[in-house]
This record gives structure tokens, sequence and C-alpha cells, in this order.
């Protein structure tokens, strides 16, 4: 396998539910990504591209709608759903494009546009998708399962209201300071405290929306492009993970779950991240800056423990002793989080793998981290998905 | 047990009564032993041979491992013209079975919820269908 680098990235800032057609602001992101690697279109020798799956032909066919923006090339375009890991997935086919030598430079890409109200169910068969009974007869939107793993937590360890506001005040800390992000009013403890409840111990602030946005990454292991790149990032691993049975945590449309655990919790993202550091030849140690997805106040505390930053039940401790700020030990979620972004499901994943590009090279302003050498990204998905990134410098 | 008579289930092969109990309609793999919610939900044991899956209805009773309280309308495709806005989801285990299931909690005082204390599963009803038979869902409450 040959080694591979990230060479050009681009976003499209995160914003709430849209009127634009996607492809506009896709093709900002990828114009974006383009101009950094400083490359024309024409070197791009595949697509791996996210949909999103709210959008019809042009959502489900998103990567041949891009081609037909930037001119049709008779290029490789594969279109890829893994849930909220889509971008994991889509980066995972190009570095493994790239590294096994089938092609030279490829493009991940991701954009979704996220309908107003609720995601619920997509099809009316409850005999195929338990998301249909769920909805039909569980009455849970996807917080109650948050909800319930919280109350789980808070019960087993010394979690409190105060440990899940704090992770609000820290993320809307960054987020005020990162231009990209939706969410950029920093909050008082007060004030997250004072926010109602939607599914207690989960308060409205603690809970993250879902959004619009679009994120691009080019990687390629092509020599001139290297060398003529803005501090190009290698990309040590790309990994994707799923589910292991006896995992006791209840994934969202799930209506049961094991009540005996024989694998760790969020088990697919326990074995993304393992997979990440056996082939990165890394560990947790060796990290400086994490992304991982906040989708509640919640998931940052466990995240930290199923990567294995630390010990189940020790991640407040590490919150409150100041351990993951910018300025400790390991920075957590230097962007803002998706507290501060709100998901967008099949370009998430690749703009928390374009942050970490971006503080290894020193890009990131008011919130970068003092010279980051290792950064890693982590994303959790519906279902059991999974992606971890490791990146360096 | 209330009359059940004029009940039907929203989704069928969820609930059942036929018994005189409100029981959940599990199934249990005979080679894994792995109990599923609902049947279809199939979660085998990686190797397993999947050989003799039975259909099963699981104990009327468990015991509360987790709950939260929904304070906004759960939007459609839920469906209700009861006010029943705050309510609770429980996560209920059966202990033998191995497994724990999300139900809505019909107990109206929800601070009295706590992780640990027994449940009954029963039924909620949700709205009065064009047939004038009560539709509902599975559902949980608190043995007092």
């Amino acid at each position: 396998m040959r080694d591979v680098y990230i060479i050009g990235t681009g976003i499209h800032p995160w914003m709430g539910f849209s009127e634009q057609v996607f492809a506009d602001f896709a093709a900002v992101a990828v114009d974006g990504a383009l101009k950094d690697a400083n490359i024309e279109w024409q070197k791009i020798q595949a697509i791996m591209a996210g949909i999103f799956i709210y959008g019809g032909n042009a959502g489900h066919l998103s990567g041949q709608y891009l081609e037909s923006i930037f001119g049709e090339t008779g290029v490789p375009v594969v279109n890829v759903y893994n849930a909220c890991a889509t971008g994991s997935a889509s980066i995972r086919m190009a570095y493994n494009s790239v590294a096994a030598g089938e092609t030279d430079t490829a493009l991940a890409f991701g954009a979704d546009v996220s309908p107003k109200g609720f995601l619920t169910a997509k099809s009316d068969n409850a005999v195929q998708d338990r998301d249909v009974i769920r909805w039909k007869m569980g009455g849970m939107p996807n917080p109650i399962y948050w909800a319930l793993e919280c109350r789980k937590r808070m019960e087993k360890y010394d979690t409190t209201e105060e440990d899940l506001a704090r992770v609000k005040v820290l993320m809307s800390e960054y987020g005020s300071k990162n231009p990209d992000a939706r969410f950029k009013k920093a909050y008082t403890m007060e004030e997250v405290l004072n926010s109602v409840y939607v599914c207690d111990p989960l308060r409205l602030y603690e809970i993250c929306p879902v959004s619009t946005g679009a994120a691009a990454v080019i990687v390629t292991a092509d020599k001139e492009l290297i060398a003529k790149a803005d501090n190009p990032v290698k990309i040590n691993a790309t990994t994707m993970g799923s589910a292991i049975y006896g995992d006791p945590t209840i994934r969202i449309s799930a209506l049961s779950c094991p009540a005996v655990a024989e694998a760790p919790m969020l088990s697919e993202s326990y074995s993304a991240s393992r997979q990440a550091y056996e082939k990165a030849g890394v560990g947790p140690e060796d990290i400086d800056v994490l992304e991982l997805p906040d989708n509640s106040s919640w998931h940052y505390l466990v995240y930290l423990e199923t990567c294995g930053f630390c010990g189940e039940g020790e991640a407040d401790k590490m919150l409150r002793d100041g351990e993951t700020r910018i300025d400790g030990k390991l920075a957590v979620n230097p962007s803002g989080g998706f507290s501060s972004h709100g998901e967008a499901l099949s370009a998430q994943a690749l703009w928390q793998v374009i942050e970490c590009a971006s503080q290894l090279r020193g890009r990131c302003g008011e919130r970068q981290v003092e010279n980051p050498k290792v950064a890693m990204a982590q994303t959790y998905g519906l279902m059991g998905n999974s992606g971890t990134t490791i990146l360096s410098v | 047990m209330e009359n059940m008579a004029n009940k039907v289930a929203r989704i069928p092969n969820l609930v059942d009564w036929s018994t005189g109990e409100v029981r959940l309609m599990s199934a249990k793999c005979a080679s894994c032993g792995t109990y599923f919610f609902p049947r279809e939900h199939y979660q085998h044991r990686p190797g397993c041979s999947r050989e003799g899956v039975e259909n099963v209805l699981l104990p009327g009773k468990g015991k509360l491992a987790s709950y939260t309280v929904q304070y906004y309308p759960c939007p459609a495709p839920f469906r209700t013209d009861k006010k029943i806005t705050p309510y609770g989801i429980g996560l209920v285990e059966f202990e033998a079975e191995k497994i724990q299931i999300t139900g809505i909690i019909t107990e109206t005082d929800l601070k009295s919820l706590k992780v640990g204390m027994e449940m009954e599963t029963t039924v909620l009803d949700l709205y009065v269908n064009e047939e004038k038979q009560e539709v509902v869902t599975w559902a949980f409450k608190a043995v007092l």
C-alpha cells in the first residue's frame, strides 16, 4: 500500500434548512478543495460520494450530479450511504483506491440537506423497517435513545447534570471561534442548565439539531501533487467498524437491546477506533487532537471511554479537570463539535476530518491547538456504523 | 385486566393479550439462545446455525433498567388523540431472557420513576379507528 496524503479540503459552512440546490453548495466545497490542492478538476480520478437520503435521485446519485457540474470525465463514481458515518465510508474508499494504486488522486465528498423538522421513518413497511414501529408505536424520536443511555450512565457513575452542561459550554466557546460552525453563541453554565428538558436528563442545548452542509477532501499519492501542496497531511489509517454481538447499547431505531453485555458499548466505534490504532501503529496516548461525535453531551463523555482515552466512568473527571480543553492533554472538538454544527449526515464525517487536517496544518486561528502532530476523527452512525481516521504531519 | 375486546394493536405481532395477560411477542433462537424483539429483528450470535427460531411470549413483568421523560409531542407518524405529553419512556429488562425492551410508560406521576422498579406490560390507548376500535400500542406501568 502506498502512502496517501490529504492535499486539499473544502467546506460549505453549516447552516439550517436550505432551499438551495444541493449541488450548488456542494460545488462550493469541491471548488474549495481543488483550490486548496492547487489542482484542476481533471486530475480527479475517482469520486467517492456520500449520498443524502431525502434528495431523491439528486441525493441518491449525488456523485453523478456533482460530476455533471464540474464536467464529466468518465472516472469511477461510487455513491455510498452509512448513515451518519457516510463520510467515513467515502474517505475510506478514496484512500483505499489511491493506496492500492487503482488511482493516484481521488475525491471524497458529502453534502446533505436535512428536511424541515424531524428525521422520521423512510418506509411504511413495519416488518422490514423497524423504524416504522418505533415511530408509530414507540413514540421515540432520536434523542430518547441517548437519554436512556445517559440515565444508565448517571446511575452507574457520578456523571451530573453539571457535567452535561459543561460539555455544551465548552463546545459553544469553540464554536463561537469557528467561521464554518452554524451556532456561534457562547453559552454560560446557567443558560444551559436553564434550557428546557427535551428528554431528561438531556436539555435542549445538550442535543445537536439537524443541519445542512457540504465537505470535500482530495487525497493523492502523486508525488508531484504532494510536493506542490500547502502542508499535506498523511492519512495513517481510515477505517470503518460495525457493531459486535452482545453490545448493550440501545441503538437508534431498535426497540430492544441485550441486557447482559458481551461486547463494549458503542461497539461499532470501539471496532473502528481499534482497527485504526492497529493500522496506524499509534494509541490514544499519541493523539493530540480528537474530533468526536458529540450528538449529545452524553456522547462526548462516552466516546472518550469507547475510544480508549480513559477508563469507563472516567470521562467526567477528564472534562472537569480541563484535560479535554484546547490547551489540555487532549484537545477535544476544537471545531465546536456537533453541538455547534448540527448533523449534516453525509458531510459531517468529512468536516471532522477537515478540522483535524486544518489543525495539523496550523490553520485554525483562535481555536488552534498548539503544534499538534497526530489527530483523530471519530464518527457514529445509526444502526451500528462508525469510522475512524487518523492523520499526522 | 380491563376489557380488551375492542382493542387492536396499531401494528400486529408485537403485543398479545389472548392469554388474559398483556405480553410482548418475542422470538427465541434455539441455537444461540438469543431473544428478539420484534420477532423479525434477528440478532443471532456469530456462527449460530439460526435453526429452531420459535415465537414466544415474554413474561408480563420486568424491571426498569432506564427511563426518560419526553417533554414534547412525538411527531407523526406517531398518532394519538389523547393528551399524553409529557410521557415516560422506559427500557424494561426481562432478566431470564436477557433482553431490554423500550416502551411508553403509562404512569403519570413521572417523579416516582426509579431505575430498578418492577414494571408490568400493558397497552396504551392511542386513538379510535374507523371501525370504532381503540388502536393501542404496548406500554409499561409500574407495579405498585
